[in-house]
């Protein structure tokens, strides 16, 4: 897990803990585990809430560590200023990383799904030093592997589906290379994400 | 006010103010603290970003002004990211916060092509007695470019492609200036690139008309700021003129009518 604390953000949203697991072997059990949590009532509803009090992100999806430090920023920002669209911060993270409005379709498309098997696991809040990581391993199960793989992981013909990348004169270009192919559409992905909340 | 953007902003360093916005350097992102014996505040920081800040206008009803505000902030984000999709070197977005006016930008790590054409870096001129960036002045006269391994010709035939890419894209610049251009540093990261930036006051037009001015605008900024200017933007021209292809006609016909009568179409206002 690595944690990332920003200085200027009010202390309860000051700290980002990112773990990326790979070879997932429950994603339909987290999956399920979220929605019954979701519905659960009384004191072992928030309990279980808390178990799994986690953006849950289906790595194929993400290009770069940019790319999910941006949506969880927006999230953040929007979290602060009162003007959630989804019910949590980390469910706004999932939209606002999906390029539509659309909460099912991003949550389905971006979150963990029953063939999942590589996670982002995010979590903002206070400072909660090694006993996040603890939780995270308690929910998922997997390797862990550091952020620099993320990149390894990313499925581009899904990523340049869901962000309608094809059509992009900017990829059509002549004699790119896949390697340069790939940091423009980083590029692209990155802005789409960053500018949502003013997106016509 | 305290929120997340404007300690942000406290924390940035000021690096030049116009009459709409002032414009920061600052660092959004940290380092992760692992290596667990890393100090709370650490030194360490990630890639710089651009913040525009859209401050708040004295003399407009407050909200009126956030109105506006906002709608600038999202008309220029918007016109960054078409011009991205269409594979116009510009600045990418990086964080927006609309209702406190701010836009946060890749930072460009390189020079204006005014400073690197030797019309010295923006606004030195309004700054009093300033003796060190005279000096600086004398032994840059030549070299930046050199540095940058291009002549000015390949700077003119960048420019004028560059514009091509987003006229063909119907996105319209509105202050095309050689301050507005930035040409990346070959050592960067995505090498020696002539980069776009400013697009405050950018719209979306199909019109020829539109696109005339636009060049006209930058052919004042060369004949103002830049001696023997004009074979220098022939050279643009020629560039633009390749890239657009059969668009180029229509545009070279209003440009001649624009250069005639200034770029106001209308004689009102």
């Amino acid at each position: 897990m690595e944690t990332f604390h920003y200085a200027h953000l009010p202390d309860n949203l000051a700290h980002v803990h990112l773990a990326l697991f790979h070879d997932v072997s429950n994603a339909a059990q987290i999956r399920q585990r979220i929605v019954r949590a979701s519905q659960l009532e009384g004191p072992d509803g928030d309990k279980e809430r808390e178990a799994v009090n986690f953006a849950f992100v289906d790595a194929r999806l993400i290009t770069s560590l940019l790319h999910l430090q941006t949506a969880v920023y927006q999230a953040i920002l929007a979290a602060v200023r009162g003007a959630l669209r989804t019910k949590t911060v980390h469910s706004e993270i999932i939209w606002a990383l999906s390029p539509n409005n659309n909460i099912t379709e991003a949550i389905r498309r971006f979150g963990v799904s029953d063939t999942t098997q590589s996670l982002l696991v995010a979590r903002v809040g206070p400072s909660g030093g090694t006993s996040i990581e603890g939780h995270m391993k308690a929910v998922v199960t997997g390797n862990v592997l550091p952020l620099a793989d993320l990149p390894k992981l990313t499925d581009w013909a899904i990523v340049k589906k869901y962000y309608k990348l094809n059509a992009d004169p900017a990829l059509k270009a002549p004699g790119l290379s896949q390697d340069q192919q790939q940091l423009i559409a980083n590029d692209i992905i990155v802005s789409t994400v960053a500018m949502k909340s003013v997106a016509s | 006010m305290d929120s997340p953007t404007s300690r942000l902003l406290a924390t940035a360093t000021l690096i030049s103010q116009g009459a709409e916005a002032k414009v920061y350097k600052a660092y959004l992102h940290p380092i992760n603290e692992n290596g667990s014996s890393v100090q709370p505040h650490s030194t360490e920081r990630g890639e710089p970003i651009l913040l525009k800040h859209r401050f708040h206008k004295q003399y407009r009803h407050p909200a009126l002004d956030t109105t506006l505000t906002k709608a600038r902030v999202a008309g220029e984000a918007r016109a960054i990211i078409k011009c991205i999709r269409y594979g116009v070197n510009v600045p990418g977005v990086r964080m927006v916060d609309a209702p406190a006016g701010v836009l946060g930008l890749e930072w460009i790590d390189g020079k204006s092509v005014r400073f690197l054409l030797g019309g010295g870096a923006e606004g030195v001129e309004e700054v009093v007695g300033e003796s060190e960036e005279n000096e600086d002045e004398e032994f840059i006269e030549e070299d930046p470019l050199r540095e940058y391994g291009i002549s000015q010709d390949d700077i003119m035939r960048m420019i004028g492609s560059e514009i091509a890419k987003i006229h063909k894209a119907d996105i319209v610049h509105g202050d095309l200036t050689t301050s507005n251009m930035i040409a990346r540093h070959p050592t960067s990261p995505k090498g020696l690139q002539l980069v776009l930036i400013d697009f405050g006051l950018a719209y979306t037009s199909t019109l020829a008309e539109d696109k005339a001015v636009d060049l006209y605008v930058l052919e004042r900024a060369f004949a103002s700021t830049h001696p023997a200017s004009e074979p220098l933007f022939a050279s643009v021209l020629n560039a633009y003129a390749e890239n657009m292809g059969k668009d180029w006609l229509a545009v070279s016909k209003k440009l001649t009518d624009v250069r005639l009568r200034g770029r106001k179409r209308s004689m009102v206002g």
